[in-house]
């Protein structure tokens, strides 16, 4: 086992990185003076990842919403609900699954070491019947309509639909009614064996933890797993969009739009994430110039933002929110763009934008939870948070323009737009 | 938790600091107090917005944007809340703490001028307020009221609400009406902002490692130049339920909404105010819950089915989304819990695990800065600030049979239901 200490200077905080015996990563950020503890064990699995192999072994292929549903079903185990047992510590706990992983976590004031326990516990033991799969049917068909019925939600996926040809970022993660039907206890066996191994998943603890503490738990717990090469299968994707724009109808008072620019694939590297989180800052932030006009024109309201999204074999940068006029919206957008292209980056609009990104990044961690969540996701993108704070600090203007230059084509977006019926856009 | 230190530093204006070293941020906010009232409820709502976007020394937007953002990304923030039959206007100044700044200068001191500045010197043309500003801020508010409708489970809570309260003080909507928005001038509004100043309740927060006393100083001199009248705020709450209203919408929808209003013939300052607490947890605030175990994992009925009580109004709300051939079910199923509790079947399991899960709540918030800030913002209108401790230990007394008693004195007020066409 090898414990490694994470420094940062800037932050003036440091956090543990721990490679276990039993094949996990575990991080430890201790927080001075908290009572509270906050603990998430993920695993880098998600709604994409629907077709794969073992060890080179054949092509599987599952049903669309498998990851999520399997997310439901690991919280009962033979005798009963990890949500009861938890209610016995008194620790709030959930869980959550996205495009790229699946996260379970609790935070708590009291009693860390039981309710850490039994969230080691009940994500590395199953406990599927065709009588408590067939049960979670009701609920998480629920949980698929009250989607269907969030504009915000539907604004996305359809933008996604008009972004991507083929990979599987663009299916709901909960997948359909239909899909969600084909799913059996076996089908959830199958894929847990292969995604649920320590060595493909992170542990990340913070608050009022040490790392002793929470290794006297885990050395304890922690099922040791053998090493698996798990391969993940994402049909060819087009550098293209498929579509420019993608339009619904929908019970809403505004109309809401989405405009995605499609971006190179590759994996991030820590200076490109600093770099594009600042030149998002400067582009589009309420400091910027793009954020007046569209305003002065009333072409968005307070509900307008912006985010880098990406994962395994997708990235896009996503503009978006409530718009009386998204097309004019997402042509102010796509104009403002192509005039900071050629006309270069103001050097007072970089320096407030870099101060602004550097002070989210140290605000960021005064929360246990917003710490956690931030290494886990470093973690599974191959980057690390402290590198990224410092990397924000260091950023020069030369390294946004050359950044500006890579991406954001305005000839590659797609806009989406949910409107009522009697609205003309 | 750190106290509280509280100091009234005009009439009916107060500064209440806590000094805490252990985040990277502090945060400022100056809570405007005022009647509830379907008069100036909407003028109050727009005025705390313009307020907060520009200042004499950053008049527009832009500029405060750029001088907030210079500041290391900090933030000026607004929220317009009720508590009970008051309207709070909440005017934040948050961001990193003195000691991470990269060029050493005193980000706390420029925050509190900063937020004194959008209070007591805005941006005015004699005694108006900018029309091109009004204008602005006139229509974010009203998109916000207007996309209320987009979220369902947020536009069904409202509904419930309109028609639970309608006639009461606490029926009029936190931003007032369209309407009322729309008649507000440049003038009128500057005709509210002096009001305010003059009668309004101020609670400013301070939470924060840098001392407070800058601030603090800065807001005595600016409320020295005013002469105060402070007004006393009537609060009446209806406590108990003759006959059950139904109210149903339909819309096209995939999944309908039920919404359940009560009415808990107990609100503060009454003692047994913890006791309804405790018996709202055990019916729908946890995930081991018996809406929650029951409606939503034995049933399958449903994906949330939940209850929160208002304890300065004393009613409790229970909402779900369900599909629409179920919600006669789903409201037989959750009177049925609720009938349980009255009848005494509440396992001790039950008991301990809400309040387990109520003190972590507490707790928990005392290691956040803004958790702290509405710990106390939320006792503004209790006798006196108890801390977590205290609270917890009030929590941890209430017993079985005063649970009991609280489901026993509940009456269903209202019905609301958003059915899928």
């Amino acid at each position: 086992m090898n414990i490694q200490e994470i420094k940062s200077d800037r932050a003036r905080d440091s956090y543990y990185k721990i490679t276990h015996d039993s094949g996990l990563t575990i991080f430890v950020y201790p927080k001075q003076g908290y009572k509270s503890a906050y603990a998430i064990f993920g695993t880098k699995y998600g709604s994409i990842n629907t077709c794969f192999s073992l060890d080179g072994g054949e092509k599987i292929t599952v049903p669309d919403g498998i990851a999520h549903y399997l997310e439901h079903k690991l919280f009962e185990s033979e005798d009963g609900d990890a949500f009861v047992r938890y209610a016995k510590t008194g620790a709030n706990a959930n869980a959550y699954t996205s495009f790229e992983k699946t996260c379970y976590l609790f935070s708590c004031t009291d009693r860390f070491d039981e309710s850490f326990e039994i969230l080691l516990d009940f994500v590395q033991n199953p406990y599927f019947t065709a009588q408590t799969v067939a049960k979670e049917q009701g609920i998480i068909g629920q949980e698929i309509k009250m989607y269907d019925d969030s504009p915000d939600w539907r604004v996305m996926f359809n933008m996604l639909g008009g972004m991507y040809h083929n990979h599987p970022v663009k299916i709901d993660i909960a997948g359909t009614v239909e899909s969600i039907a084909e799913i059996t206890a076996e089908k959830l066996y199958d894929i847990y064996n292969v995604f649920y191994n320590l060595h493909n998943m992170v542990l990340c603890v913070s608050g009022n933890v040490t790392v002793e503490q929470v290794l006297k738990t885990a050395d304890r717990i922690l099922k040791p797993c053998e090493k698996h090469t798990i391969e993940n299968f994402f049909k060819d994707e087009p550098c293209e969009i498929a579509q420019p724009y993608v339009e619904q109808n929908f019970q809403v008072s505004m109309p809401i739009f989405n405009l995605g620019f499609k971006e190179s694939a590759e994996p991030l590297s820590t200076e490109q994430l600093a770099q594009t989180d600042i030149l998002l800052s400067l582009l589009a932030s309420p400091t910027s110039r793009l954020y007046r006009s569209l305003m002065d024109e009333k072409l968005i309201n307070s509900s307008f933002s912006y985010e880098l999204f990406d994962g395994p074999g997708y990235c896009a940068v996503i503009f978006g929110g409530e718009s009386r006029a998204p097309k004019q919206a997402a042509e102010m957008i796509k104009s403002y763009i192509s005039k900071l292209k050629s006309e270069g980056i103001d050097k007072e609009e970089f320096e407030i934008a870099q101060r602004a990104v550097y002070g989210d990044a140290i605000s960021s961690l005064n929360n246990v939870s917003s710490i956690s969540n931030a290494i886990t996701d470093h973690y599974f993108g191959g980057t690390e948070l402290f590198a990224y704070i410092d990397a924000v600090a260091q950023t020069s203007i030369e390294d946004v323009t050359n950044r500006l230059s890579q991406v954001l084509d305005v000839n590659n977006c797609t806009l989406s737009v949910v409107k009522s019926s009697e609205t003309e856009v | 938790m750190n106290d509280i230190i509280r100091k009234e530093i005009a009439d009916g204006v107060f500064f209440n600091s806590v000094s805490d070293s252990r985040f990277k941020t502090m945060r400022i906010t100056a809570n405007i107090i005022t009647p509830l009232s379907a008069q100036t409820a909407s003028e109050n709502a727009l005025l705390c917005g313009i307020l907060s976007r520009s200042c004499k020394a950053y008049p527009d937007f832009t500029a405060l944007s750029r001088k907030l953002a210079f500041l290391y990304g900090a933030d000026i923030n607004t929220s317009v809340s009720k508590g009970g039959d008051r309207q709070i206007l909440g005017i934040s100044a948050s961001g990193l703490d003195d000691r991470y700044a990269l060029d050493g200068e005193s980000i706390s001191e420029e925050l509190s001028q900063l937020l004194c500045g959008v209070i007591f010197e805005p941006n005015l043309s004699g005694e108006c307020f900018v029309e091109e500003e009004v204008e602005q801020e006139r229509r974010q508010l009203l998109d916000v009221i207007d996309s209320e409708f987009n979220e369902k489970r947020i536009y069904a809570n409202g509904q419930m609400i309109k028609h639970m309260c309608e006639g009461e003080t606490f029926g009029v909507k936190r931003y007032g009406t369209a309407e009322k928005i729309n008649e507000a001038t440049p003038a009128s509004l500057f005709r509210a902002w002096q009001r305010l100043l003059k009668s309004a309740t101020f609670e400013i927060m301070y939470i924060g490692d840098s001392s407070p006393d800058k601030a603090e100083e800065v807001f005595r001199a600016a409320f020295e130049k005013i002469s105060r009248k402070p007004e006393k705020i009537e609060v009446s709450n209806v406590r108990r339920a003759d006959s059950v209203k139904r109210v149903s919408e339909e819309m096209e929808l995939s999944q309908s909404k039920l919404v359940m209003g009560f009415r808990t013939d107990c609100s503060e300052p009454d003692p047994e105010v913890n006791a309804e607490r405790v018996m709202c947890a055990i019916l729908g605030g946890t995930a081991s819950s018996k809406l929650f175990c029951n409606v939503r994992e034995k049933q399958s009925l449903c994906y949330y089915c939940a209850s929160r009580y208002d304890r300065q109004k004393g009613i409790m709300i229970v909402d779900s989304g369900v599909e629409g051939e179920n919600i006669e079910k789903a409201e037989k199923g959750i009177m049925k819990e609720i009938e349980d509790m009255q009848n005494g079947n509440i396992t001790d399991f039950e008991l301990e695990s809400a309040k387990m899960a109520i003190v972590n709540s507490f707790s928990s918030t005392n290691d956040t800065v803004g958790g702290i800030e509405a710990w106390y913002t939320n006792q503004l209108f209790d006798d006196s600030f108890k801390s977590v401790e205290e609270v917890s230990k009030m929590i941890n007394a209430v017993t079985k049979d005063e649970v009991v008693a609280a489901a026993k004195k509940l009456t269903l007020d209202t019905v609301y239901v958003l059915k899928n066409k």
